[in-house]
């Protein structure tokens, strides 16, 4: 018995990881522009079908180098995306229309992804695979990488806005943006370049769920909501509040597992979401808006 | 209103009528009839969200939740009960206020982004409890032999009987969305999405109106699904995705928000565009959404007024119309 919670502890860690990363990627999003970005799932995936499908299986590079190119071309595509409609949108007198151009945008991905890979799933070949086993207690690979990675983007994410300028001049544009346009910072390219590191991130949640769900158009679609639930949780758009929601949903309904049926299991964070909102709207770390 | 004037409305509205009998006698094709009987339903469920998402401006993307709930809350009634379909409607109805009552409390403490989360959490839930409660709702396997609508003994049955059935339903919704927008209550929402504080100030219950808002949209809502089960006689959870929450706010957003005949137009556009592309083949979805897409970005308020000011420009131009006569909504 105990063995078994602990395995589902350490899953739901993996799993709390993962959503951690998706709250900070559209956390990073939500504090330059005010906006959801409702098309993460799809970038997400997309990383995911760039790496797997076209570098590694079509062209064969190596997996360092294929994660690689797929940062670059992630990044270049994320800039487009606040070129296309994060810029144009973000003034508009509703913010509906920007909420609906990533969701519209997050549908074209979906086709595209359809149309030019294919529906069928597939997966990489030994990626992430194999067990580690630490006396007698085996955790999958796949588990134990997700947690380092995680952690080395929390890590250098945090370095390079506090050290850097283009990282100052972020957090600049999060606070204040007529500020920040007075001290010289160009928003708008400081939004593409936000938008840019967000989707190098989906990416690396791309690469990091292929051993978990399989390769196919619809592997992020429940994590990408998990994600949202897990900010609400922590507190929006701060991102160690958004770390702390992920990890505490990613064990809180791997546990659920013990209790209630195994189908419920997506139902929790959505309760949870719910309940945050009523009782507690500003999450365990934020502050009142 | 001049009697010339008067004359040509009398006009408008007989061809209008007219044009409305013999459609189907014209058209002559199931398949184009089961497209316009989506869109007289999705009309309806458009002009609903139209009072929470187009007049107080709060974005709801659960509307799936409460489409399905009407769906499921009448057939489900039928099924166990044997009783006519039109008590669904009103069981239906009831499902409707109870959800716009507990929909709108949160709405209260929340607001934006906030509160379209709570809503996609909401349908989310709704969803998973449908499948997932498989000995009352048919799980994943649906519900099946959904009986359609009759009136002493006369069954709506075909596609064009239920036509007939759905466009005196869909018209009665219109003008009562037409009459609440145009009183007190419609500006009183318009006002809470513009400045809050400001209708507060003037005296009025700004928690219980944002709850009427709400709770007559669910009711519209439920109404629409509704009549969706007993058109199609089927339903299935998996329908009722995020995806079509998004496709409401899409049809109200192509529309131009607050606009009760652009909520005609936009769920004419979305349900109807995508069947007119289908000769793109695989292509068909893509082109739709780029379409939108641009439509979005280029023009924000909505393709009715796009149309409506081209055709007012056009007048101009060819000297039919003159400054001073137009405008005039």
């Amino acid at each position: 018995m105990n063995t078994i919670i602990l395995q589902l502890l350490v899953s739901g860690l993996a799993m709390g990881f993962i959503y951690a990363l998706v709250g900070i990627e559209y956390t990073l999003i939500w504090n330059s522009t005010g906006l959801l970005n409702f098309s993460h799932d799809k970038l997400i995936t997309l990383g995911a079908y760039i790496f797997g499908a076209s570098m590694v299986l079509q062209y064969g590079l190596s997996k360092p180098l294929a994660i690689l190119v797929t940062f670059v071309v992630m990044f270049l595509l994320g800039c487009l995306v606040a070129l296309g409609i994060f810029n144009p949108l973000r003034n508009m007198r509703s913010n509906i229309f920007a909420v609906m151009g990533t969701i519209i945008l997050g549908r074209i991905i979906a086709e595209f992804i359809r149309l030019y890979w294919g529906p069928v799933p597939f997966t990489v070949p030994d990626w992430l695979t194999g067990t580690f086993n630490f006396g007698g207690f085996i955790v999958t690979r796949a588990n134990v990488i997700i947690c380092g990675v995680s952690a080395l983007v929390v890590i250098t994410l945090q370095c390079f806005l506090t050290f850097t300028k283009t990282g100052k001049a972020m957090r600049c544009v999060a606070q204040n943006k007529k500020a920040a346009t007075l001290m010289g910072i160009n928003v708008s390219q400081n939004i593409c370049i936000t938008t840019g590191i967000s989707a190098i991130i989906c990416s690396t949640i791309g690469f990091l769920t292929i051993p978990l769900f399989t390769i196919s158009t619809t592997m992020a679609a429940t994590i990408g909501l998990k994600g949202f639930s897990a900010g609400v949780i922590g507190g929006f758009g701060y991102i160690p509040g958004v770390i702390v929601g992920g990890i505490f949903i990613g064990i809180v309904e791997n546990l659920a597992v013990a209790v209630l049926p195994a189908v419920y299991k997506d139902v929790v964070s959505f309760a949870l979401l719910i309940l945050f909102l009523l009782v507690k709207p500003s999450g365990f770390l934020g502050k009142r808006a | 209103m001049s009697g010339k004037k008067r004359t040509r409305i009398y006009i408008l509205t007989a061809v209008v009528l007219a044009l409305i009998i013999l459609l189907p006698h014209v058209l002559h094709n199931d398949y184009y009839m089961v497209v316009i009987n989506r869109i007289l339903i999705n009309t309806i469920v458009v002009l609903g969200l139209n009072f929470i998402t187009g007049l107080t401006g709060q974005m709801n993307l659960g509307t799936a939740g409460i489409y399905a709930l009407g769906a499921y809350s009448s057939a489900l009634f039928v099924s166990y009960t044997n009783l006519s379909p039109w008590l669904g409607l009103l069981v239906a109805i009831l499902m409707g206020f109870i959800i716009g009552r507990a929909l709108g409390y949160p709405s209260l403490r929340i607001r934006g982004v906030y509160l379209s989360l709570t809503t996609i959490g909401f349908a989310e839930v709704v969803r998973l409890l449908l499948a997932n409660l498989a000995d009352f709702t048919g799980g994943t396997t649906g519900l099946k032999n959904i009986p359609c609508y009759s009136i002493f003994g006369f069954y709506f049955n075909t596609q064009t009987r239920m036509y007939y059935l759905f466009v005196v339903m869909a018209a009665i919704a219109f003008f009562i969305a037409w009459r609440i927008v145009h009183s007190k209550w419609g500006r009183v929402f318009k006002s809470l999405r513009d400045n809050i504080d400001a209708v507060e100030m003037t005296g009025v219950d700004v928690a219980n109106m944002k709850i009427r808002a709400f709770t007559i949209a669910a009711i519209y809502g439920t109404i629409g699904g509704a009549m969706y089960a007993h058109f199609m006689g089927y339903i299935n959870p998996s329908t009722f995705t995020v995806d079509l929450s998004t496709n409401y706010v899409i049809m109200l957003m192509v529309g131009g928000l607050e606009s009760v005949v652009g909520c005609l137009v936009g769920s004419a556009v979305v349900t109807g565009l995508p069947e007119i592309l289908r000769f793109l083949g695989d292509y068909y979805q893509i082109v739709f959404n780029a379409v939108i897409l641009l439509g979005a970005i280029f023009f924000p308020n909505g393709w009715l007024n796009l149309a409506v000011t081209g055709v007012k420009k056009l007048m101009y131009r060819m000297g039919i119309r003159t400054a001073e006569s137009g405008g005039g909504k």
